[in-house]
């Protein structure tokens, strides 16, 4: 086509470079030398070995109760505690001591879970986005949430000038307090509940409304036109998302006829059935309204980052600032691990639960919740205000209670009617499945919304003209 | 009250919610007002802990603290900027007498009361195990009537404050043509 | 008392509190160094003031010290989302006031360059658009996908890849590599599927729909009387294009549409632009099936002396009509150089857009214009 000579083809640019030179798997594998291979293989089989000790113990049911049983780590605490009274220690101080434990080993589980997921929601969103994430610091760029937090914490902390001193330093702390004993009535195994309180749902509530008035603050305090925008956004959503909330709550409450956390789950493993089988429009409710109660996409406008730039916090800096990211990020897990108790079945898994540790079936389930978090911010654009008040209000509210009576009506009838669960929660399932699609096409089709309103093509023409021809296309 | 760790815990939360409940009176600024009211209403919720009624508790912190708050936080929002702190006021003198009057019923109920009705023995009989169910019965069981009432009342509120909110919007729609006209001008006048 | 404190007291009698928001010129959306001055009354504006003139670089008055062939440097720099066009707008102007003609080989490539140009400019437009919203920039990066290989293009063309200054006046600077021909074939062969597939990821999203529809509409007269051009017009139903309509280069060879909307809302510019894309695939395909062998730039004068006079010429851009406007008066520098700037134009309407809607649609109207603050403050 020309008759230039043969220029040599682009040099790659770094970048390029690195990708295309980087060893695939199967060079990986044959790369590892000899030596790793065979300590590799020795780990392996030692790790089978431990593996088939466990089970062996577990069908011989040696473990059941034992303090060394790793599948509920609940009976260590008992046996600790036990061994301290032997001792002759005063049972309150063995109460302090097996409580701060406790509370140990939550806050070490949370912060770690803080620092991966940072990592994991960067990683994964890089992968969502064709690009490659953070992968400079440490192998996989695994060390990036610590540089963060190193950052974070170096940085001056900003008070803004006409700021509320004293009102601008509470929200941080009091927005992450709740966030942090939120997590206390999640059971992690039959007997690995830290605070199991006979009215857990409503303690979760509870906890979750006090952020409101933190949140609220941050954006008072800061005397930022923005922040303030921020405030009245989340404030207005957080107290009309807290009622779809309850009110799938409720269902649940309803239908396992307790509101402690580690008998809902109990319920659902003796029935071996998620809740959200019986129950999906109270679990999508759920789900929706708690993206708009920890300000996840799509329903982040309360720091709707292209309008009001960081919402509520957007005038703090440095570690301040890095709390409320925390938080944020510490919400999503924790809804990960609510959503995952009332409506996936917590620590159960059809009886997987005798083998495997409770514990790190919940994780996996957060991480489940926690990655379809992660997908819908990588997915979806954000609703605008009205809109989402409007779907709070005239959708998910009014399908609710409606969802709550028909539970309601269920639960006494599963209480009275002697039946196999397998027939009665079967018929209640596929009663509420149809339910739920009913009401929905119905109050789809009240509010006005057709869902053939399909995307519209542009008017392609090959005619030129001025508003006379607007008019004759715009006419057919 | 026979452990030392609730004595500890009640004079704790009750230090805390005297003091904040003071600093309420005295905080200039509304907003730091609330905040402490806030303060106050969690350590009524910590007291309620003591005395073993979770689910009062829990109920006290979800309404006042959690929802309560943020009512009057909007409603000081929505008022002008004038009436933003929390100063003298006209109704200082009446105000100390209904508090003072309120006051001394409540003392005097507690000192008329008989508060020793269970005791040692008795007092751990007495199974504070499950409040939810128990209020749940009672609610619906000896105080049925209270408690129709009470949900009737709320059902008004509800349609009270629809109505008020129709009312102003009827109003605003007829401002809201007239604002149209002056948008008008406005425009001519800025062009 | 600017007209912005007035609205501000006109509202301030109500019961509500307006205050005045200053979006910008450091903000998210704002596509550069834009400055809004909002009253906002809750959520809803009432009054809006734009501010422009961050990024001014006297470009026109420099440009009037330089010769025409040292002015092309400017027009990368004007509109960087597009600078072909800016380059070929220069060239052309100067090459009707000269006489001077480019050969025919140099009016394909400026064409093909041209469009390919229009493609990265509206998947920039786009991509911003629906990260202003709310999509946390994942359609934004897919778009660059395209817009990445398209800058790859010109940089073994021309070495650069957002400052091209490729075209010159008599014809373009280089002709493309020999690598360069496969590449773009292979471009041209997935683009029309991965438009598809921005249409599968978008067009199927209600939220994406339910923010863009009836959001920010323009009608057709106010488009007209605002002087709108480009996406922005035909938006809003206009068939106008000056490719059509006063065909340069050899546009008049190619067989192409031109797609209107219907209600000239964020949705239907956004429709456009898209379909826009695909008819630039097919001008490109025909402008390679048609290129004829032969130089690509003719020889002229370093220093060109126009008869003394004044010319007006306009090219269709992304964004719309940019025209320069140049008057010579017999020496190598122009004696007024201006350059008409289509973003600028488009973006005089956004107060009475603006005014009465919600914040988060004004966001949504303003990434619609698609500005190019480069070219705005100039």
């Amino acid at each position: 086509m020309t008759d230039q000579p043969m220029r040599p083809p682009r040099p790659a640019t770094p970048m390029l470079r690195q990708i295309q030179d980087r060893p695939g798997l199967k060079e990986m594998a044959l790369g590892v030398p000899f030596g790793l291979k065979v300590i590799g293989g020795i780990l392996g089989l030692g790790v089978l070995a431990v593996m088939a000790l466990v089970g062996y113990l577990v069908v011989d049911g040696r473990l059941d109760g034992q303090w060394y049983d790793i599948r509920d780590l609940g009976f260590a605490v008992d046996g600790l505690r036990t061994w301290l009274g032997d001792q002759g220690v005063d049972h309150r101080i063995t109460w302090i001591i097996t409580g701060a434990l406790g509370a140990l080993g939550i806050m070490s589980v949370l912060g770690g879970w803080l620092l991966i997921g940072s990592w994991v929601e960067r990683r994964v969103l890089a992968k969502f986005q064709i690009r490659m994430g953070p992968n400079r610091t440490g192998p996989f760029g695994l060390l990036q949430p610590i540089a963060d937090a190193i950052k974070l914490m170096t940085k001056e902390v900003v008070i803004p000038r006409g700021a509320d001193r004293f009102l601008y330093f509470i929200p941080p702390v009091l927005i992450f307090i709740p966030a942090m004993l939120g997590w206390a009535p999640i059971p992690w195994a039959p007997n690995m509940a830290y605070l199991d309180i006979n009215v857990g749902v409503l303690y979760v509530i509870a906890i979750s409304s006090i952020g409101v008035l933190g949140v609220f603050l941050a954006g008072w305090s800061s005397n930022n036109h923005y922040s303030l925008l921020g405030a009245m956004r989340t404030v207005a959503m957080m107290i009309s998302y807290e009622i779809p909330i309850s009110l799938a709550l409720l269902s649940v409450v309803l239908l396992t006829q307790t509101m402690s956390l580690s008998e809902i789950v109990a319920w659902q493993g003796h029935y071996h059935v998620w809740m959200i089988m019986l129950i999906p429009f109270a679990a999508f409710a759920f789900l929706f309204a708690s993206t708009a109660e920890i300000n996840r996409t799509p329903n982040d406008i309360g720091e709707a980052e292209s309008e009001i730039v960081a919402g509520f916090y957007t005038e703090y800096s440095g570690m301040k600032a890095g709390l409320f990211m925390g938080v944020e990020l510490g919400h999503a897990i924790l809804v990960g691990a609510l959503m995952a108790t009332f409506f996936l079945g917590g620590y159960t898994l059809f009886g997987l639960e005798e083998w495997v540790p409770g514990y790190l079936i919940l994780a996996s389930k957060i991480g489940a919740v926690y990655f379809l978090f992660v997908w819908l911010r990588g997915t979806l654009p954000r609703f605008r205000l009205d809109q989402l008040m409007g779907y709070a209000w005239k959708f998910l509210i009014p399908l609710g209670i409606l969802q709550a009576f028909i539970v309601a009506i269920e639960a006494s009838v599963f209480a009275r009617v002697d039946a196999p669960a397998l027939i009665t929660l079967g018929a209640f399932a596929v009663v509420n499945i149809a339910v739920t699609v009913v009401l929905i096409r119905f109050w789809a089709d009240r509010l006005g919304y057709a869902p053939s309103q399909h995307a519209t093509k542009p008017v392609l023409t090959d005619a030129l003209g001025g508003l006379k021809a607007a008019e004759r296309i715009r006419s057919t | 009250m026979d452990s030392t760790g609730i004595v500890i815990g009640f004079w704790a939360l009750s230090a805390i919610t005297v003091v904040s409940s003071v600093l309420v009176l005295l905080a200039r600024n509304l907003m730091h007002a609330l905040v402490f009211l806030v303060i106050a209403f969690l350590g009524m919720a910590g007291l309620f802990i003591t005395l073993s009624a979770d689910f009062i508790a829990v109920a006290q912190i979800l309404i006042y603290a959690g929802s309560i708050s943020v009512l009057m936080v909007f409603a000081v929002m929505l008022t002008p900027l004038a009436s933003r702190d929390n100063g003298n006021s006209l109704y200082v003198l009446p105000g100390l007498l209904a508090g003072l009057g309120i006051a001394s019923l409540v003392g005097f109920v507690a000192v008329d009361t008989e508060w020793a009705e269970h005791r040692g023995a008795a007092l751990a009989q007495t199974d504070f195990g499950d409040t939810v169910r128990t209020v749940g019965q009672l609610l619906l069981g000896r105080y049925v009537l209270a408690f129709e009432i009470a949900s009737v009342l709320l059902l008004f509120a509800l349609l009270g404050a629809i109505v008020l909110v129709q009312e102003r919007r009827r109003q605003s729609a007829a401002e809201g043509s007239r604002e149209s006209a002056d948008g008008a001008a406005r425009d001519g006048s800025v062009l | 008392m600017t007209s912005l404190e007035r609205s501000v007291d006109s509202i301030g009698t109500g019961s509500a509190e307006p205050f005045v928001l200053n979006i910008g010129p450091q903000h998210p959306s704002t596509h550069g160094v834009f400055r809004l001055r909002v009253v906002m009354d809750g959520e809803v504006i009432r009054d809006l003031d734009m501010i422009v003139g961050y990024l001014h670089r006297s470009m026109e008055k420099l440009a009037e010290e330089r010769t025409y062939t040292q002015n092309i440097p400017f027009t990368d720099r004007a509109d960087y989302l597009a600078a072909m066009t800016g380059n070929l707008g220069l060239a052309l102007a100067v090459e009707r006031m000269t006489g001077v003609e480019a050969p025919e080989r140099a009016e394909y490539l400026r064409v093909i360059f041209s469009e390919l140009q229009r493609i990265a400019s509206h998947a920039m437009a786009n991509g911003t658009l629906i990260s202003d919203a709310g999509a946390w920039q994942t359609p934004l990066l897919y778009m660059f996908r395209e817009r990445e290989k398209i800058l790859d293009l010109f940089e073994m063309t021309c070495g650069a890849r957002l400052t091209t200054n490729y075209m010159r006046i008599g014809g373009v600077a280089f002709e493309p590599p020999t690598e360069f021909w496969p590449a773009l074939q292979e471009l041209l062969d997935e683009l029309p599927d991965r438009t598809d597939e921005y249409a599968q990821l978008l067009l199927d999203n209600e939220i994406f729909l339910a923010r863009t529809r009836n959001v920010g509409i323009i009608s057709p007269a106010d488009a007209i009387n605002g002087s709108l051009t480009g996406p922005a017009l035909r938006g809003s139903g206009v068939p106008w294009d000056l490719r059509k309509a006063e065909p340069y280069c050899v546009y008049d060879r190619f067989d192409f549409d031109i797609p209107v909307g219907k209600v000239g809302d964020v949705y239907d510019r956004f429709m456009v632009r898209m379909e826009e894309v695909k008819q630039s695939v097919r001008i490109i395909k025909q402008a390679v099936e048609q290129i004829p062998p032969g130089p690509h730039k003719n020889d002229i004068p370093l220093a060109l002396r126009p008869e003394p006079g004044e010319i007006y010429s306009r090219i269709e851009s992304p964004r719309g009509e940019i025209g320069f406007y140049l008057v010579s008066d017999g020496t190598p520098a122009p004696y007024r150089f201006h350059l008409r700037s289509p973003a600028l134009i488009n973006l005089s309407l956004l107060r009475e857009l603006g005014t009465g809607s919600s914040l988060p649609d004004a966001v949504v109207t303003l990434g619609s214009i698609d500005i190019v603050l480069g070219e705005i403050d100039r």
